[in-house]
């Protein structure tokens, strides 16, 4: 799986990160179930500091993208349907991002999201 | 598969396809002469007397079954400067064959068939005469890598921006080389306790297989800013670096059996003349050309995007 960050850009590090792993399960080059590479390893790779890149993990944890077990490092999630969830968090990022844009709180937001579930 | 490789493997199975043909139309010329039980083995001792005895039908069998294993073998192994070996085998053999079926021509009793020592030393110089038709066919065989530095300079790139930084890393593994390492590393208690001491010691030897073994079955595979980096899944040492100021370019190789055994005589971790190689599946193989012009190959998924990004790498780091 390729990661790719800029630390010029405006978005955290561990952010980016994770949009990486949401990329490659979405694309098709990353499968459910394979292994993470260790968040020390990872940082060491790209020359980031660990607590980025475990930052950026605990984030696809959140989404239900991956799972961090003790010893064992990061796996994505097991199942067919991980690659359509990394889509939908993806798109619900970017829906969020543009309600920001507009000037939209973030209760307005979580509101709105609400209602679009009728 | 390119030219040169073609024209070797043909120049290594002609040996035995001439051998075979001549053989099957000596057979044919002595149909009738052919007893049915052959004297098939002789004992040194008395006279080159016969003592191991063959069917008609089961000999030609095998005799022929054996012409082509030889053959096949060393058409899919060959390497340029062993060809000669392809021709020797196949004088050896094939001579050997034809003087047996010789011996036993008219023969009414089989045990009365005697097979002089003068036979091993007639093969041996139909090989060594052969050996030498051999070495002078190499000649015609363009020397060199099948893979050149020419296949690395239009290898493939990734767009990346210029403050951006990028690893790529994948875990590849093979199932048989974990079943034989944990079956081997499984043998070494189930050894030590149930042999008769002290030659349940042997069973040690489980190690020797079963701890490398055990490491080459699930490596993970790093491209970034220090170059690429192989080494077993779960551990960090032992590994296996190329370093980013040695890389000349890299490539996508689909390698299939064939190729593999051609190229790096086996599975596993391979030393070879031009290469190195992690080998551990067949398929999709990233291919390192380094300065020294030595090759680096490891077979993982997704080799495009490792080789895509290397070269970018190297490219930024003032190379290729």
């Amino acid at each position: 799986m390729l990661f790719r960050v800029d630390p010029a850009s405006a978005v955290p590090l561990g952010d980016q990160i994770a949009a990486c792993v949401r990329a490659a399960l979405a694309d098709g080059s990353a499968a459910p179930g394979e292994r993470l590479p260790a968040a020390r390893e990872l940082a060491d790779s790209l020359g980031v500091n660990v607590h980025t890149v475990l930052r950026g993990y605990q984030r696809l944890r959140e989404e239900g993208l991956i799972e961090l077990r003790r010893g064992r490092g990061a796996l994505i999630v097991p199942g067919a349907t991980a690659p359509d969830r990394a889509r939908l968090v993806s798109r619900l990022r970017e829906a969020a991002a543009d309600a920001r844009e507009l000037g939209l709180t973030d209760e307005e937001f979580v509101e709105l999201a609400r209602t679009s579930l009728g | 598969m390119n030219r040169a490789t073609t024209r070797l493997r043909v120049l290594a199975a002609l040996p035995f396809v001439l051998t075979l043909t001549t053989y099957l139309v000596l057979l044919a010329l002595w149909d009738d002469r052919i007893p049915d039980t052959l004297a098939t083995h002789f004992g040194g001792a008395d006279g080159a007397r016969a003592d191991g005895f063959t069917g008609r039908t089961a000999f030609l069998a095998l005799s022929a079954a054996l012409l082509l294993g030889l053959g096949t073998g060393w058409t899919v192994l060959v390497r340029r400067t062993a060809l000669w070996g392809a021709w020797a085998t196949a004088g050896f053999a094939g001579t050997l064959l034809v003087l047996l079926v010789r011996d036993n021509l008219d023969a009414v009793d089989p045990a009365g068939v005697v097979s002089p020592l003068g036979n091993l030393a007639l093969a041996a110089a139909v090989a060594a005469a052969l050996a030498l038709v051999g070495l002078g066919l190499t000649r015609l065989v363009p020397e060199g890598d099948p893979a050149g530095p020419s296949a690395t300079a239009d290898g493939p790139r990734l767009a990346l921006g210029a403050s951006e930084v990028a690893g790529w890393s994948r875990a590849t593994a093979s199932r048989p080389l974990t079943v034989l390492a944990v079956l081997a590393l499984a043998a070494v208690p189930a050894g030590l306790l149930l042999a008769p001491w002290p030659g349940s010691l042997l069973a040690l030897l489980g190690l020797v297989v079963g701890v490398p073994g055990l490491a080459l079955s699930r490596v993970r595979v790093t491209v970034d800013r220090r170059g690429v980096t192989v080494r077993p899944a779960l551990v960090p040492r032992p590994r296996v670096r190329v370093p980013l100021d040695e890389v000349a370019g890299a490539s996508v190789r689909e390698l299939d059996t064939a190729a593999v055994l051609a190229d790096f005589g086996g599975w596993g971790y391979r030393v070879r003349a031009h290469r190195t190689g992690v080998v551990l599946h067949s398929g999709e193989t990233l291919v390192v050309q380094r300065d020294s012009g030595r090759e680096f190959a490891v077979t993982v998924p997704d080799a495009r995007t490792a080789a895509a990004l290397l070269n970018t790498l190297a490219e930024r780091h003032g190379k290729v």
